[in-house]
């Protein structure tokens, strides 16, 4: 089932300050999979994802050391910063739209804002992008309004639009849908599952089995260590590791 | 606790609210009627575009006197309006924990509390006894130095609330740090900022003691923004306490006509600015 490696994730440290946060993570993320991070409340997920995009070094006192080769050129290195979250996009845990900007303008945010595209071309992207996540049906009359005044699911995906539009080739979700109703998460996790025909994702969630439902490969994290990365199947049906057994059986976390 | 006694409370506080607010407000519309209805009589087109008449002489105007007052706040708020907003981006974005970043904050707290005579002295001793003679560029300085905390503490505040949420999500876009700031948190903090600048602008409309020390008067129109200038605020003093008829119904139209100029400037600007979009934060 595993593909090439999209993301070699080697001898990865985190800390903020004096906590130790992440210890030794080594992960392949493989191309054009979806990739689970699971793990109970303070475990390090968020700090793992943060870690990729280098966003977690933008907290004062945070620091990160190893190494995470995106198709084998190291993002804390051979990448400007910049860059390195344009190729791998983030999505958060709480819908962030721009409330200055329309929801077309929203979809071409980062292009706007640093390219140097013509008004056509943003035209075409927001529609692809918008389509790719299944919202043009739902508000192409409404593409003038504010991004703020759809609702969370909505929301949520007009992010994922954004993120798209800057063509990543991994994008990282943040618990996307624990602040939606459960039907935005079931769209959203459709949207998810044939996002993976494009790109690799990285989700986390507290939802196992949500995780079970979506995910090629499962990873999970206790106590900034990664006990556990394999396939969803092993990791649900065989858990090597008797923690992770607890832990998705529901009896911890 | 009853249901009775707690909706007999419920009302007993909003009335209390609502009194409160019409004690505050009568004053307030008793001042604008008062000058209103003393300065009305003498607003014509000789007092808008005239020169002031000599002492004892009846006629005349305030021509000069606006212009300046419009020429100096204008610069004031050329210089002013920039220092001020770029200091509080700087407080809010860049430097939100550091020592100095502290040091301009107390600085900046305390400015804004500094009586408006203070400024005038310190533009006066910089630039009047510097070039030997009342400049409107004195007055300039003083009252831009006037707006800068004023503003500087609107623009940090309204960047402040800004929710972070939204900075991470341009970060994530690999969106640079300076085009977050200006076109995204900037921009959606403009509302708050706007109303800081015409807070400070309305302030200085207001301030006679720094003008005393710095453009002084004239009975001329403005030649030149390197000397004396009349200007609304002067006039009025001189005009008020003249004691002359004619003078005082001057000094009661030109009043009038301040509040105009600062009401009409926050209308338009107002209108300008109008948000494009109503959503919150």
């Amino acid at each position: 089932m595993s593909n090439s490696t999209k993301l070699d994730i080697q001898n990865l440290n985190a800390w903020f300050c004096e906590k130790h946060a992440l210890k030794n993570v080594n992960v392949k993320i493989p191309d054009k999979e979806v990739v689970a991070v699971i793990g109970p409340s303070g475990c390090g997920k968020s700090t793992f994802v943060r870690c990729i995009n280098r966003m977690h070094e933008l907290i004062p006192g945070a620091k990160a050391s190893g190494k995470a080769l995106l198709d084998g050129v190291d993002v804390y290195g051979g990448m400007d910063v910049m860059d390195v979250r344009r190729k791998i996009g983030m999505v958060f845990q709480k819908p962030n739209p721009f409330p200055n900007m329309s929801v077309a303008d929203n979809v071409v945010a980062g292009l706007k804002l640093v390219g140097t595209h013509s008004k056509k071309e943003l035209a075409e992207i927001a529609e692809e992008r918008l389509k790719s996540v299944g919202l043009w049906e739902e508000i192409k009359d409404e593409l003038k309004k504010s991004g703020a005044s759809l609702s969370g699911g909505q929301q949520q995906r007009l992010c994922i639009a954004r993120a798209l539009a800057m063509n990543p080739e991994v994008i990282l979700m943040d618990e996307p849908t624990s602040a939606l109703d459960p039907a935005s998460t079931a769209k959203l996790e459709e949207l998810v599952k044939k996002l993976k025909n494009e790109i690799s994702v990285v989700i986390i969630t507290h939802n196992v089995s949500q995780a079970a439902r979506i995910s090629d490969m499962t990873a999970f994290f206790y106590l900034g260590e990664l006990v556990e990365f394999d396939e969803t199947r092993n990791i649900f049906e065989h858990p090597k590791n008797p923690l992770t057994e607890r832990y998705i059986t529901g009896r911890f976390g | 606790m009853d249901i009775l006694s707690r909706r007999g409370r419920e009302r007993l506080i909003k009335y209390i609210c609502l009194l409160l607010t019409v004690l505050a407000v009568v004053p307030l519309l008793w001042i604008i009627g008062e000058v209103v209805y003393n300065g009305v009589s003498a607003i014509n087109l000789e007092f808008l575009t005239a020169l002031p008449a000599p002492f004892g002489e009846s006629g005349g105007g305030i021509g000069n006197a606006i212009l300046g007052t419009l020429i100096i706040n204008a610069m004031a708020s050329l210089f002013g309006i920039p220092v001020g907003i770029l200091t509080g981006m700087y407080l809010s974005e860049y430097d939100r924990t550091s020592r100095l970043g502290s040091a301009v904050r107390t600085v900046i707290e305390s400015l804004s509390g500094v009586p408006s005579i203070i400024f005038g002295i310190f533009a006066y001793s910089l630039i009047v006894l510097t070039v030997r003679h009342y400049t409107a560029i004195a007055a300039a300085f003083a009252l831009g130095l006037m707006m800068i905390p004023l503003i500087a503490k609107a623009t940090e505040e309204s960047m402040k609330i800004v929710s972070n949420d939204i900075r991470e999500a341009a970060i994530a876009l690999g969106v640079p740090k300076w085009v977050r700031t200006t076109k995204i948190v900037f921009s959606i903090a403009k509302g708050g900022i706007l109303t800081g600048c015409l807070l400070a602008f309305a302030r200085i409309s207001g301030e006679t003691a720094p003008l005393l020390f710095t453009s002084l008067f004239s009975f001329y129109w403005p030649i030149g923004i390197d000397q004396p200038m009349a200007s609304l605020q002067v006039l009025i003093y001189n005009y008020a306490m003249s004691g002359f008829q004619n003078w005082v119904i001057k000094a009661w139209g030109a009043s009038l006509l301040l509040v105009i100029i600062v009401v009409s400037i926050n209308v338009i600007v107002r209108r300008f600015a109008k948000p494009k979009y109503k959503a919150g934060v």
